[in-house]
């Protein structure tokens, strides 16, 4: 398994891509990592609230500078795949907030004129593959892009597939990269490993140490990284980007996380049985977003007060999207019947 | 017009769909190198490269979600099972990923995709080698179902199933491959059979037996046995599984009044029964005689001859279900 030593501790970097980032650049992921923490806070609240009635909200607490970290360094006609934890990631990659709110609560007018949940959406124009609660198919499905993109001459456009530590048990998980891998197609797997599929622990997942071991397996280059880290995660990335748009292959990024609260709004009280309460305290401690600010203090170019926490803004932004996608009208109920087939090629009867 | 072989018939639909689309490609397990096991892709590496002739490693599940994820990016992407029964290995791909695609996407995504491949029995193939599961796909929205059973049929369903902008799982029986053959139209008149229309393959009065796939065959053969004894079949072949053309149907349960339906997979919960339902609920009125299946029994497709020939339908099984209705 090979490694990027990107850690402070060890050092001078191996590769320093964060050093390329200005002060401009510095406040956009600044921004976009709180942006990340309160659409979590604003929509756990809106469902506590009563505001929010349908569906689920899988949360990223913990988890930002995975979504963050991985978005940033990519450029246009570079494809994602979330999942259910990378919510930002669409309005990172285009999507507007407002759209992504109108999906959360069902809206005529969302990605998937409330057809499907959460983040079973996507924006085939922005770059942004539809996934399904199948997790590991999205690695599979992620292939076909990156063929088509082939077969359009495009070959160094990458597409960033997202999936937890326990989906990588799935066959379609290893279908996909045994397919990327011996077709060297640019695919880089984002693993967000926070420890838990639901309630079942890594290593009743995954029997190696780390995920990142599984990338052996396919002759391709495994990182197994701090996922709570921005620079880790940046700096990572950013190689990833460019041994897959050298033509050399995917790469397998372990992001090692942990899921601060439960699978989904439903489980905070089971999540704090079958999880020792001692461990998510622990993890508490290593959030992400006052580790960013610290470092960002650190280079002397920010003062405290350009540092709110959170930015008055972000939280302005996101609510002013919630109160939108309220006041937008459901869908008819004779659409549920729309869009199952597209006769628009006209070779059907 | 071209004479040739059922299987032919597939392979000049899909080579000349490539040469006119290059948006259309194909994947499958030894489709390339070696031109498909039974050779229905044969010289199409040769000709189209290697990006439009993948030769794929053995899964079933990469292969269609390779033409999923093309056919979201605008390509339309040909995914061969080696034998049909494989598709179960690929089912998540077809039934949850291909065949929600649109409307999880609001319409805005379509998926259009072929997953072909060799099916059903009579060839000694046992359990893995002769299914015919298309009532699973028959179930399941967003995907539509073709089974042809003649080559000019094959040859214009496969145009207009590569055509088409949604998921068809398109079941080529082995048994008619080589068996049978007939005249295709050349590729200038750029010959089309819609999705969705059946035709009638052979006119009578006093039954219509509804079938597909390799069963109108065996349903022909026992039309003619039965003219001599004065039993008259009308022999509708549904070409399109789904959407399935009840119009065709109840035109000629009009004139019938009698109706036999036979298929090769098991008989619970198949096609038939879905068509039986049908005419049970909106046109008993049309009936002189309770409807009649022919059908697999529920059983897999054993290997040994004596076994095979007791679960699949026969000729036979259908003379003697049809002389019932006509005493009825």
């Amino acid at each position: 398994m090979s490694r990027v030593r990107t850690g402070r501790k060890n050092g001078r970097q191996a590769v320093a891509y964060h050093e390329r980032l200005t002060k401009s650049d510095l406040q956009k992921i600044y921004r976009n990592l709180w942006f990340a923490r309160v659409f979590d806070e604003a929509l756990y609240d809106a469902k506590k609230k009563g505001r929010l009635r349908r569906g689920n909200v899988y949360g990223s607490r913990g988890q930002e500078a995975i979504i963050v970290g991985t978005t940033y360094p990519l450029e246009d006609g570079d494809f994602v795949s979330p999942i259910h934890r990378d919510m930002p990631v669409f309005i990172l990659r285009g999507m507007t907030t407002e759209e992504v709110m109108c999906q959360v609560w069902g809206k005529a007018e969302a990605p998937t004129r409330g057809k499907d949940s959460w983040s079973h959406m996507g924006d085939i124009s922005k770059g942004i593959v539809h996934s399904t609660s199948m997790l590991g198919s999205t690695i599979a499905v992620a292939c076909g892009v990156l063929w088509s993109l082939r077969l359009d001459g495009k070959r160094d456009r990458v597409l960033v597939a997202y999936t937890g530590e326990g989906a990588t048990a799935t066959g379609p998980f290893h279908e996909g990269l045994n397919f990327a891998a011996v077709h060297k197609l640019p695919l880089i797997v984002v693993v967000e490993n926070n420890q838990y599929a639901y309630s079942t622990p890594v290593e009743l997942e995954v029997p190696t140490k780390t995920v990142a071991e599984r990338a052996k397996g396919y002759g391709i280059p495994g990182y197994s990284i701090d996922g709570n880290d921005f620079i880790e995660v940046y700096n990572t990335m950013c190689a990833a980007l460019e041994h897959a748009r050298a033509g050399k292959g995917p790469v397998l990024i372990e992001c090692v996380t942990y899921r601060l609260q439960g699978h989904a709004d439903h489980d905070e009280t089971r999540a704090r049985q079958y999880r020792p309460v001692e461990e998510i305290e622990m993890w508490e401690k290593r959030d992400p977003l006052p580790r960013f600010r610290q470092y960002l203090l650190s280079t002397g170019q920010f003062t405290e007060s350009e540092l709110p926490e959170p930015p008055p803004d972000v939280v302005e932004e996101i609510q002013r999207a919630i109160e939108y996608a309220i006041s937008r009208p459901d869908p008819e109920p004779h659409t549920a019947l729309e869009d199952i087939y597209d006769e628009s090629a006209g070779v059907s009867k | 017009m071209r004479e040739v072989t059922f299987l032919e018939a597939i392979r000049l639909a899909m080579w000349e769909e490539m040469e006119r689309d290059p948006n259309v490609f194909m994947i499958g397990e030894d489709i390339g190198r070696m031109g498909g096991a039974f050779g229905v892709t044969a010289g199409f590496m040769e000709h189209f490269g290697a990006d439009r002739v993948i030769d794929a490693p053995i899964s079933e599940t990469a292969i269609i979600a390779v033409c999923v994820g093309a056919a979201a990016t605008g390509k339309r992407g040909i995914a061969e099972m080696q034998f049909i029964d494989f598709i179960s290995y690929g089912f998540d791909q077809v039934v949850n990923v291909a065949g929600t695609f649109l409307y999880r996407s609001g319409g805005k995504t379509p998926i259009p995709i072929v997953v072909r491949g060799p099916s059903g029995g009579y060839v000694g193939g046992s359990l893995y080698h002769s299914q015919q599961f298309e009532a699973w796909f028959f179930h399941t929205p967003g995907v539509k179902v073709v089974q042809p059973a003649f080559p000019d049929d094959a040859y214009g369903l496969m145009k207009a199933s590569i055509r088409d902008n949604n998921p068809v799982v398109f079941y080529e029986h082995k048994y008619l491959y080589r068996r049978v053959k007939g005249a295709i139209p050349d590729p200038s008149e750029d010959y089309i059979v819609k999705l969705g229309e059946a035709r009638v393959r052979r006119y009578g009065d006093d039954i219509t037996v509804v079938t597909y796939g390799a069963m109108v065959h065996f349903a022909l053969e026992a039309a003619q046995r039965l003219e001599k004894e004065g039993v008259s079949l009308e022999v509708i072949d549904l070409r399109t599984v789904k959407p399935l053309d009840m119009e065709t149907i109840l035109k000629s349960l009009e004139k019938t009044s009698k109706l036999l339906i036979v298929y090769e997979a098991p008989k619970t919960g198949g096609v038939g029964a879905e068509i039986a339902a049908r005419i049970a609920e909106h046109s008993f009125e049309l009936l002189d005689a309770p409807i009649k299946r022919v059908a697999a029994k529920d059983a897999f497709v054993p290997f040994a001859e004596p076994l095979e020939k007791f679960v699949l339908p026969s000729v036979d099984d259908i003379v003697f279900a049809a002389r019932e209705l006509a005493a009825y």
